[in-house]
């Protein structure tokens, strides 16, 4: 049932190459030799930025992708609703702070929302989970207190975050409570058929383990795709160009949540890079940057894309910015410092 | 493509990225990527690599009936295949090099590094003069108020030769790249060096600058300028990173 699926796309691919391999050609034969100089060196750059980006990350995707497969594993969806209450504040609170159990960054957090949402989770928790998670656990919190110390910094960014995911869980609760509607139809896993006999648990601990590799797979072909966008932004878009803007209560946000968004840094390191910024920036500044880039940046969003219907996609941008901003002014105009 | 020729594949590249890890790992070239603190997690990385390699090679011989377990494709494997084989065709083809002064054209190099506030410049001042780097000289000059105390120190530090147009053409920024999580973060930062020979430099050069230091004034922040009594071609670090 597979082979005929994947190898009907292979001709065209082939076809691709060789039109592209000709335009290489010719290319090569009219421009001039120091614009591939200066292309190989930028080449070189975007592979070395790349795969620092990839490198930083695979270790976190594989721990999101592993714990998933242990949920899906060990965890069956009758717990799952002893577990979550379905009032729908109580459960986006109650997703918002799950995030404490999974020390998961935003790559690892979607391929696990989705593998709960499988297990029974009711919408608004797994949203308010999918936006606060990658803040709220315990590698972050720790590596934000390491940056900021125990103090008002690490503060903000748990609770706004919390917050924030806790709003939008709201947002999604309101019309069908139901989480095949906001997933892809292809993304909805299947239900799982158990009819074997109870494995070994050494058995069950490889299963988790195939199965986590499966959705590393899955998962890390969007996670290249961010990465190489991510990299060709900050190969060819001068960095400085972007500081330079700097000041203004309202560009000084602007400009920190499109660095969030262009740097695609994993959540779990994120505050050591914020930190670079607080003698530049405002406080108001670096906590947009803290809050936002965590739940939005350009891997995320081709990762939503994904799992998630567009519409679905929309919302959990275009929410996060507004409150994100929101948050980054009042701090710039009421609590200057 | 069978599940289990998919399977096979799946392993043997889940293996090859742990092998390309651990090559980066021993021929010391990780840093070049990731800053030296996130070593640790690499390893947890390498680790989940070749367990989840063994996993399913184990699978692959205790399951026969595969079609049962592999109900949860929803994209065409051999999509992901392919995909994920990039970062490996990248990090093969493409030589291996930190990021260079072709890095600082789209970064921008920084005289007063961002990063100066992370900590105090208490902790450069009991470094001994010639064993500062560019990171510590830049800490004082934008930590301090006075600098007095330390001009006419002399400086002895190594970075890469970069050219830009605010400087004249007797002058060159001594350059590195300070790394706080991975190469995407990477900064650049330079001290001014005046050397009567600094236009016979070749850019992106490694150098290793020897000279007493004044103050100087760029861009409105205070920065240290090396008058260099000598600049002696060097090679190019093994840390070729500085991290904050």
């Amino acid at each position: 049932m597979e082979s005929t699926t994947s190898s009907r796309p292979l001709p065209r691919t082939l076809a691709l190459l060789i039109v592209l391999g000709v335009l290489a050609a010719v290319l090569f034969s009219i421009v001039p030799a120091s614009i591939f100089n200066w292309l190989g060196e930028k080449l070189n750059v975007f592979a070395t930025i790349f795969l620092g980006i990839f490198i930083e990350a695979i270790p976190y995707l594989l721990l999101g992708t592993l714990a998933s497969g242990l949920i899906e594993v060990f965890i069956d969806r009758t717990q799952m609703s002893r577990f979550i209450p379905s009032g729908s504040f109580t459960s986006a609170l109650a997703g918002a702070v799950l995030g404490l159990a999974f020390p998961v960054c935003e790559c690892g957090v979607i391929p696990l929302t989705r593998r709960l949402f499988h297990k029974g989770l009711p919408l608004p928790a797994g949203i308010a989970f999918l936006l606060a998670a990658p803040v709220f656990n315990p590698i972050v919190i720790l590596s934000t207190a390491a940056a900021f110390g125990w103090g008002k910094m690490l503060a903000w960014r748990v609770g706004l975050t919390l917050l924030i995911a806790v709003i939008v869980g709201l947002v999604f609760s309101v019309g069908k409570n139901d989480a095949t509607s906001i997933l892809l139809p292809a993304s909805v896993l299947h239900l799982e058929v158990q009819e074997d006999a109870p494995a070994s648990l050494l058995e069950k601990i490889r299963r988790a383990l195939v199965i986590g590799a499966d959705e590393f797979f899955e998962m890390g072909r969007y996670l290249v795709v961010g990465a190489i966008l991510a990299a060709a932004l900050q190969t060819f878009l001068p960095q400085g160009a972007l500081l330079a803007i700097g000041g203004g209560p309202l560009l000084s946000v602007l400009v920190m949540i499109s660095l969030a968004f262009i740097l695609s840094i994993c959540s779990t390191v994120d505050a050591f890079v914020a930190l670079g910024f607080v003698g530049t920036f405002s406080f108001g500044a670096v906590l947009s940057f803290l809050v936002f880039g965590p739940m939005v940046d350009i891997k995320t969003i081709i990762m939503y894309r994904q799992v998630f219907r567009t519409r679905t996609v929309v919302y959990l941008v275009v929410f996060p910015f507004l409150m994100s901003l929101l948050a980054g002014l009042t701090f710039n105009y009421f609590f200057p410092g | 493509m069978s599940p289990k020729l998919y399977r096979s594949f799946q392993a043997l590249l889940l293996l090859a990225f742990g092998l390309f890890l651990i090559e980066k790992i021993f021929s010391g070239k990780l840093t070049w990527y990731i800053n030296m603190r996130f070593f640790p997690l690499t390893l947890i990385g390498i680790a989940l690599l070749i367990v989840m390699a063994l996993a399913i090679y184990l699978h692959d011989r205790l399951e026969t009936h595969e079609e049962h377990a592999d109900h949860e494709h929803n994209t065409t494997p051999l999509a992901n295949l392919i995909f994920l084989l990039i970062p490996l065709l990248i990090g093969i083809l493409i030589p291996a090099r930190p990021l260079d002064s072709a890095a600082v054209d789209s970064k921008g190099v920084n005289v007063s590094s961002p990063l100066v506030n992370s900590t105090t410049s208490t902790q450069q001042m009991q470094i001994a003069a010639d064993q500062r780097n560019i990171l510590d000289w830049i800490r004082i000059f934008d930590g301090n108020t006075d600098v007095t105390p330390y001009l006419g120190q002399t400086a002895n530090v190594i970075g890469f030769v970069y050219r830009d147009d605010t400087l004249p053409a007797n002058q060159f920024y001594v350059s590195r790249f300070a790394i706080v999580c991975c190469a995407a973060d990477a900064v650049a930062i330079g001290v001014p060096v005046q050397w009567d020979h600094a236009s016979a430099l070749a850019e992106n050069t490694w150098v290793d600058v020897k000279g007493p230091v004044k103050s100087t004034q760029l861009n409105g922040h205070p920065a240290p300028l090396i008058l260099a009594d000598a600049v002696d071609p060097t090679k190019q670090p093994d840390q070729p990173y500085l991290f904050p």
